[in-house]
């Protein structure tokens, strides 16, 4: 099995304390009332 | 599901620095905090694949110890809404209703490939930060998987209200938790501070959506992302872990 693509997180903006695993970018995410596919339209 | 709930955390409570050879085969169970929010279709449905992932592992899966923190998706949701979701939808977002009816209808069928019936027709729009100041007393009784499973399945599968008081008492007895005291819970607001600071936690990690899983304390997973995903994290950090300790 290998390894899960990581990404350190230096984005200033985004000042997670860990590395993100970017895994499916397809995978929803829900924010306020609706869910989407990051850099994609909202669903 | 839940593997090895361990009742001791903290830098302490694994043995970092064996005597004893055998010692390196006792270790914490790796911490999965999961930021979610129970009006949130795709944390259900993640909290599904995250437990098929732990579950493709077999009885080489690592222990896990999970936690569940709140998250407030849509603080300004009326604590009852009376219309349908494509109504609340369309309403609120002034999407159309095709277009809301067609998402729903995509989320109904992704869910039930994770096994969840989903019923949008019933699901019954409210504010969730009593739901959430149940979760809180239900960790403290060491039941909160158990019932974040329970109100996720009254909100999406049985259109539950799950912002009133009454109505969370009876999903947390039946669970197991004792149902007086649940109530003495949330009449009296003490775990409103707990439900902010994980709010807050989330902010401070820069988290804008949910479902967001944080695996060790090191590596971050946005969105409902596959069984796989979860379990190739889960084999990293163990690996890890064996590696350190070699």
């Amino acid at each position: 099995m290998s390894a899960p693509e990581t990404t350190q997180a230096t984005d200033a903006a985004t000042p997670t304390p860990f590395a993100m695993i970017a895994g499916d970018p397809s995978a929803m995410v829900c924010e306020g009332d609706v869910c989407y596919i990051p850099g994609a339209s909202a669903e | 599901m839940t593997r090895g709930l361990a009742g001791k955390h903290g830098a302490d409570a694994g043995i970092r620095e064996p005597k004893h050879p055998f010692a390196y085969f006792v270790s914490e169970p790796i911490k999965i905090d999961i930021w979610s929010d129970i009006a949130c279709p795709w944390c259900y449905i993640g909290k599904r694949h995250l437990e098929s992932g732990i579950a493709s592992l077999g009885d080489g899966a690592p222990e896990v110890d999970i936690t569940y923190h709140s998250y407030e998706l849509s603080p300004d949701t009326p604590l009852d809404f009376e219309g349908s979701t494509v109504e609340y939808l369309a309403d609120r977002k002034g999407m159309p209703v095709e277009r809301v009816e067609q998402m729903l209808d995509h989320v109904t069928g992704v869910a039930a490939q994770a096994g969840l019936d989903y019923h949008f027709e019933k699901v019954a729009h409210t504010k969730t930060l009593k739901a959430h100041e149940v979760l809180h007393f239900a960790k403290s009784e060491g039941k909160q998987l158990e019932l974040k499973e329970r109100l996720l399945k009254a909100y999406f599968v049985e259109g539950g209200r799950v912002n009133r008081i009454d109505e969370l008492v009876a999903y947390a007895a039946e669970v197991g938790l004792d149902a007086d005291a649940a109530r003495d819970a949330l009449e009296s607001g003490r775990y409103g501070d707990a439900v902010q600071a994980d709010i807050a936690q989330a902010q401070a990690y820069g988290i804008n959506g949910v479902p967001f899983f944080v695996i060790d304390g090191k590596y971050g997973i946005s969105g409902a992302q596959p069984a796989e995903v979860f379990a190739q994290a889960l084999t990293q950090v163990a690996g890890e872990r064996d590696g350190a300790a070699a």
